[in-house]
C-alpha cells in the first residue's frame, strides 16, 4: 500500500472504524456507525452490506466462517483495512490542524 | 400492520437487490430489520429502511449488470428469455425519466383530472355511500304527519298519534321516537349549550346500535322515575377524559341526571339533513310523555318517527301501510278536528338524509369527470406526437426483433406507470382540496363531519387512474401501430405522422373543446343562478346583526315573573350598549324556519281568499323591525305599553293582509289563533310589516304574524311545554363589531344569571353567507373545472397546431419561397385551427343543450336555455381558441424560406 491514498468514503471510513474494536455483525455495526457519525444521514444494513461487500473486494475486510448464535454473519478488519483507517485518520488530524492554524475554531476543540 | 407482514414486504422489496446479494445478504438483511422493528417501531424503521433500500439498491448493481441490462433494452428481447414484466416495468420508466417534460407535463395534466375526481367522489362517498353506522339503515323509515289543507307539505308526529301507532300491529318490527332540542350542561367546567336528544327506550334497538360502555335505556324509563342520561364518545373523551363515566352525574337544565351509558365513538344521531330535529345529539335522554302530551291530539306535531321494516316487507307497502292507517288514528282525535283529513307518510331514512345534495353532488361528479376525459384527450395527444418521434426507435426495435405484442405492452406499461404516478399524486391533490371545503359545506351536507379518504375512495382513484391509462394509453397506438414501422427506417431526415395520425389528433381536439363548452355552459348557468339568489330579496335589511341564543331552564325559571324579568332586563341593558341601535328578544329569528308554525282563522276574510299555508308566529320584546331592518308598512310598531301587558295586538305580514283583505284597510281587522271553532281571543292589527323570507333564500316569502311577548300566559310561560317562549334569541343592530358586541352580552346575561350559557352566536351576515353556501360550493367548484377544461383545450389546440406548424415548415418555406404573403401563411394555420374549434363548438353546443336539461332543479330564476349564457360561452371560448391557434400560426408566417430549405 502507498503512503497516501484517495480519501474513503464516508460509508467506508465509518464501518473500518467500527470493526477497529474486534468483529461485528451487520447491526452491531449500524449501531457503531450511529454514533460515531451521529450527524450524518443514517447507514441502513443494505448500505453497510453493500459496502462490506466492495470493501471484501478491495481486501479491508473479511467475512469470518463462524456465524453468531442467531446465524448472522461477522465482519472483521484485515490489515489493509486498520492501514487505510489509520492513513484516513492521519490525513483528518492534517486537515484539521490546518483548520485550526487559521483560528476558525476556538482552542481546545 | 403487524411485525410479520412488515418483514414480508421488506422481503418483497428486497427483491430490488441483485440475485447474488440478497442470497448472501437476504437473512441478515430479514433480521435486522426485525430487530429495528422492535427497537424503534414501524414508523422510524420503515422511514430507515426505505432510505437504505434507495441508498444500497444503485450501490449492490455491479457494473457488468448494468451493462448487461443496457444490452437487453435496446433489443427488447424477442419472447421467451429473460422477457419479464419487471424489465419492462424498468425500461418504461427509464424512457421516462429520459424525457423529464413530458413526463412531468402528462403526470401534471392527469393528476390535477384524478385529484379533482377523487375530491368529489370523497364528498359523494361521504354523503351518500358510506353507511349510516346503524344497523341495514336501508330497512329504517322515517315517518310523518301531514294534513293537506294546512298548506305545510308535512310536518314531526304528535306525542298523541305516535302512541296511537306504535299500538297497532303496521309494517313495522319496532318503532322509535326521539325529539332534539338544546340545554344547558352545567357543572365542573363552564356552563355549555348542548345538543340533547330525547328518546324513547325503543330507539337504540330500532337503530340496531348498543352502548359501547354501560347500556342503553330501559323501557321502564320511557315513564317519569329517575333521571338517566347516555352521552356520546366525543362528549366522554372532551368531559371524562380518563376514567369511566358511568355512574358519573350530569347536570343538564340544572337537573342532575346520572350517566348509564356511553356510545360507540362515531356514533352520530339524529343525523343532519332529516327534515325535523336534525341536531347531531351530545346526550340522550329519556323521552318522558306527560298527561297532556299523551292527549294532546291534532297538536305538538314535533316529534321524529323511525320504524324498522318487518322483514319481507318492502318500503312502498310500508308506505301504502302507515297511510292507510291515518283515518283511524284521526278518529280519536278531538270532535271540533274530526273532519280533519290527516296523512301519515313513510319514507326510506337513506333518502331523507342524502335526498337533497345526491342530485348536485352527482352533476358534480359529471362534470369532473368530463374533465378527466378533456385532460385524457391532452395526454393522448401528447403520446401521439411523443409516438412519431419515436418511430424511428420502434423500427429499430421492430428490426431487431421485437416482436409488436411486446412493444404494445411496453407502451401500456407507459401509460400504466403514469397513470398511477398520477393517481398517487391525485390522492394527495384530492386530500388537500378537501380541507379547502368550507365550514359552512360540511355542516350543511349531512355526513360531511367525517370527510376522510378511505379504502373506498382510494380503490376509486386507482380504477379511474387504470381506465385513463386504458384511454389515453390505446388510442395512440392504434395510430402508430397501423404503420409499417420499418419504414421509419428508410424514410432517413424526416419523421412525420400519417394521415391517420392527423385525423386522430383533429378529433381530440374537437372534443375537448366540445366538452370545455359544455362545462362552460354548465358552470356559466350555475355562477348566473347563485348570482340571482345571492340578490333574491328576503325581506331583511340589516346585516350588522349580531344574534345570540340562551335557552332558560324550566328548573330555575317555573315562575312567570322570573322570564318575564329576564328578557325584559335583557332587552333593556342590551339596548343600551354604545353603539346598539335597536335591539330585541325574540323566539325566532328571521331566515331561520325555527319558529312556531300555527292554524289560524282571520276575521271577515274576503270570501274568494282561499286558505293559506300555516302562519310563521313569532313573539318579540323590543323593537323587531328596526334591529332587522323589516320596513313597517301602515300602522305603528307596538306600543311600551303593550309590550308589558296582554292587549291582544298583532302585526302582521303585507302578503298576510294582502291575502284575506284584499283593497281594505287591515288596521284594525281581527284574527285569531287556531281553528274557527277555537275558544282563543280575537286579537287586533295595529300594523303591517313588511314580508320576510323563512327558510331557504329565494324561496316565497311566509305570512307571519308578530306577537309581543306579552301574550303568552304565565302559567304557559312557566310550564313545561313552554320551553318556546324560554329559548331566547338576543339580536342587536349596531355598526359595533361583534366580538365586542358579543362580549357585552354575554356580561349582561352573566350579571342577570351567571350560569348561563350563549349558543348559536352569530351575524345575519354570516347566516345569509351559509345559507347560500351550498349553491356558492357548487358554482365555484363547477366554474373551476370548466376553466380547467378550457386550458386543457386550448392547451391541446395550441399543441396540435404547433406540431402541425412544426412538421409543415418545409412546405411553408417553399410557399413563402414562391410568393406567399405572410398573411397568407397565418391564414392557413389559423383557418386550420378554428375549423377544429368551429366542428367543437358545434358538437359541444349541440352536447349543451341536452345535458344542462340535468340542471333544472338547481337553477333559481335561471332558464336552462339561458340566452346570455349561450351567447357569451362561444365568444369566450372562441376567444381563448383563437389566442391559441394565433401563437402557433404567428410561427409559421415567418418561418425563413432559405434556412428551411437549406435545411433540405
Amino acid at each position: 500500500m502507498k503512503k497516501t491514498q484517495p480519501p474513503l468514503s464516508s460509508a467506508v471510513f465509518h464501518i473500518l472504524l467500527a470493526l477497529a474494536d474486534g468483529p461485528l455483525h451487520g447491526y452491531g455495526i449500524m449501531q457503531a456507525v450511529e454514533l460515531s457519525a451521529s450527524s450524518e444521514p443514517p447507514m441502513g444494513p443494505g448500505t453497510i452490506y453493500g459496502s462490506l461487500q466492495r470493501m471484501e473486494e478491495a481486501g479491508l475486510v473479511k467475512e469470518l466462517a463462524t456465524r453468531t448464535d442467531d446465524r448472522r454473519r461477522v465482519f472483521a478488519l484485515q490489515p489493509a483495512g486498520r492501514r487505510a483507517l489509520a492513513l484516513e485518520a492521519e490525513r483528518l488530524a492534517r486537515l484539521a490542524a490546518l483548520v485550526r492554524e487559521k483560528r476558525l475554531v476556538p482552542e481546545g476543540v | 400492520m403487524s411485525d410479520r407482514f412488515s418483514t414480508r414486504l421488506l422481503r418483497l422489496l428486497m427483491r430490488t437487490y441483485p440475485k447474488e446479494f440478497r442470497e448472501r445478504f437476504g437473512d441478515d438483511l430479514a433480521r435486522d430489520f426485525e430487530q429495528l422493528l422492535m427497537a424503534r417501531g414501524h414508523r422510524e424503521a420503515w422511514r430507515f429502511a426505505l432510505a437504505d433500500l434507495r441508498r444500497a439498491v444503485p450501490m449492490t448493481h455491479s457494473d457488468d449488470q448494468r451493462a448487461r441490462q443496457r444490452r437487453y433494452a435496446i433489443t427488447l428481447g424477442g419472447e421467451g428469455h429473460m422477457g419479464t414484466l419487471s424489465f419492462d416495468v424498468r425500461h418504461a420508466l427509464r424512457g421516462l425519466v429520459k424525457s423529464p417534460v413530458f413526463t412531468a407535463v402528462t403526470v401534471l395534466t392527469l393528476a390535477l383530472g384524478i385529484g379533482a375526481n377523487s375530491a368529489i367522489f370523497t364528498l359523494v362517498n361521504a354523503v351518500m355511500l358510506r353507511p349510516l353506522g346503524y344497523q341495514s339503515p336501508e330497512r329504517l323509515m322515517l315517518i310523518h304527519e301531514a294534513i293537506p289543507a294546512s298548506g305545510v307539505p308535512r310536518f314531526g308526529v304528535s306525542a298523541a298519534d305516535y302512541l296511537d301507532l306504535a299500538q297497532m300491529d303496521g309494517p313495522f318490527a319496532g318503532m322509535g321516537v326521539y325529539r332534539s332540542s338544546t340545554v344547558e350542561l352545567s357543572g365542573t367546567e363552564s356552563p355549555e349549550s348542548v345538543s340533547v336528544a330525547e328518546t324513547s327506550a325503543s330507539l337504540f334497538p330500532v337503530l340496531g346500535v348498543g352502548a359501547a360502555q354501560g347500556r342503553t335505556f330501559t323501557a321502564s324509563e320511557d315513564q317519569p322515575g329517575e333521571r338517566v342520561a347516555i352521552i356520546t364518545d366525543t362528549l366522554r373523551r372532551r368531559r371524562f377524559a380518563a376514567s369511566s363515566p358511568i355512574g358519573e352525574r350530569i347536570t343538564l337544565d340544572r337537573r342532575p341526571y346520572t350517566i348509564v351509558g356511553v356510545m360507540p365513538a362515531g356514533f352520530e344521531f339524529p343525523k343532519r339533513g332529516t327534515p325535523f330535529n336534525g341536531q347531531p345529539a351530545d346526550i340522550y335522554v329519556p323521552l318522558v310523555f306527560n298527561r297532556f302530551e299523551r292527549q294532546a291530539r291534532g297538536n305538538g306535531y314535533r316529534h321524529s318517527v323511525i320504524g324498522r321494516l318487518k322483514d319481507g316487507v318492502t318500503a312502498q307497502q310500508a308506505a301504502r301501510d302507515v297511510l292507510a292507517v291515518a283515518p283511524r288514528i284521526a278518529q280519536n282525535y278531538p270532535s271540533e278536528l274530526r273532519g280533519v283529513s290527516l296523512q301519515i307518510l313513510a319514507t326510506p331514512m337513506m333518502d331523507e338524509i342524502s335526498g337533497q345534495v345526491r342530485r348536485p353532488l352527482l352533476i358534480l361528479l359529471g362534470a369532473v369527470g368530463l374533465v378527466l376525459l378533456v385532460a385524457c384527450a391532452n395526454v393522448a395527444n401528447l403520446f401521439l406526437s411523443r409516438a412519431v418521434a419515436r418511430q424511428r426507435e420502434m423500427g429499430v426495435r421492430v428490426a431487431l426483433g421485437a416482436s409488436r405484442v411486446r412493444l404494445f405492452q411496453l407502451l401500456l406499461i407507459e401509460s400504466l406507470l403514469i397513470a398511477l404516478a398520477s393517481g398517487a399524486i391525485g390522492l394527495v391533490i384530492a386530500n388537500w382540496a378537501l380541507r379547502a371545503v368550507p365550514a359552512a359545506l360540511t355542516m350543511s351536507l349531512p355526513g360531511l363531519s367525517d370527510i376522510s379518504l378511505d379504502s373506498r375512495v382510494v380503490l376509486f382513484t386507482l380504477g379511474i387512474s387504470v381506465l385513463t391509462a386504458l384511454i389515453f394509453g390505446t388510442v395512440p397506438m392504434t395510430a402508430g401501430m397501423r404503420r409499417e414501422l420499418t419504414d421509419a427506417l428508410r424514410d432517413g431526415t424526416r419523421v412525420s405522422g400519417g394521415r391517420h395520425q392527423h385525423r386522430l389528433q383533429a378529433g381530440l381536439v374537437v372534443t375537448s373543446v366540445a366538452l370545455a363548452f359544455v362545462l362552460l355552459v354548465a358552470s356559466g348557468l350555475l355562477i348566473r343562478s347563485f348570482a340571482h339568489l345571492i340578490s333574491a330579496e328576503s325581506g331583511v335589511h340589516a346585516e350588522n346583526v349580531l344574534t345570540v341564543e340562551v335557552t332558560l331552564p324550566l328548573a330555575g325559571y317555573n315562575q312567570a315573573p322570573r322570564v318575564r324579568s329576564f328578557y325584559q332586563v335583557v332587552e333593556e341593558r342590551v339596548r343600551a350598549i354604545p353603539g346598539a341601535k335597536a335591539a330585541v328578544v325574540t323566539t325566532d329569528l328571521p331566515l331561520r324556519a325555527d319558529g312556531d308554525r300555527r292554524a289560524f282563522t282571520p276575521e271577515n276574510a274576503d270570501p274568494n281568499a282561499g286558505g293559506t299555508e300555516a302562519m310563521a308566529l313569532t313573539w318579540a320584546h323590543g323593537d323587531y323591525f328596526s334591529t332587522f331592518g323589516i320596513p313597517l308598512i301602515r300602522g305603528r310598531n307596538f306600543s311600551p305599553e303593550e309590550q308589558f301587558e296582554n292587549r291582544l295586538v298583532v302585526i302582521v305580514s303585507k302578503n298576510f293582509a294582502d291575502h284575506f283583505w284584499p283593497g281594505q284597510d287591515p288596521i284594525g281587522k281581527r284574527l285569531k289563533f287556531g281553528i274557527p271553532a277555537s275558544p282563543q281571543p280575537w286579537q287586533t292589527i295595529v300594523g303591517v310589516a313588511g314580508d320576510v323570507v323563512d327558510g331557504p333564500l329565494g324561496s316565497k316569502p311566509i305570512v307571519h304574524v308578530y306577537s309581543p311577548y306579552s301574550e303568552p300566559s304565565d302559567q304557559l310561560l312557566a310550564s313545561a311545554i313552554g320551553s318556546l317562549w324560554r329559548r331566547m334569541n338576543i339580536a342587536v343592530n349596531g355598526d359595533v363589531d361583534a366580538g365586542s358586541l358579543t362580549t357585552s352580552i354575554r356580561a349582561i346575561v352573566a350579571s342577570i344569571d351567571p350560569a348561563l350559557a350563549l349558543a348559536k352566536v352569530t351575524t345575519m351576515r354570516e347566516v345569509v353567507r351559509e345559507m347560500s353556501a351550498p349553491q356558492r360550493f357548487s358554482a365555484t367548484v363547477l366554474g373551476g373545472f370548466a376553466a380547467g377544461a378550457l386550458l386543457l383545450a386550448a392547451i391541446g389546440l395550441y399543441g396540435v397546431l404547433a406540431f402541425a406548424v412544426a412538421q409543415r415548415t418545409r412546405e411553408i418555406g417553399v410557399r413563402v419561397a414562391l410568393g406567399a404573403a405572410r398573411s397568407e401563411v397565418l391564414g392557413l394555420i389559423l383557418k386550420q385551427g378554428m375549423v377544429l374549434v368551429g366542428a367543437g363548438l358545434v358538437i359541444g353546443l349541440a352536447g349543451s343543450l341536452a345535458a344542462v336539461r340535468v340542471l333544472r332543479t338547481l337553477l333559481f330564476e335561471t332558464e336552462v336555455y339561458d340566452a346570455a349564457t349561450f351567447a357569451i360561452v362561444p365568444v369566450l371560448l372562441g376567444a381563448v381558441a383563437l389566442v391559441a391557434c394565433y401563437v402557433p400560426a404567428r410561427r409559421a408566417a415567418v418561418v425563413d424560406p432559405v434556412v428551411t430549405l437549406r435545411a433540405e
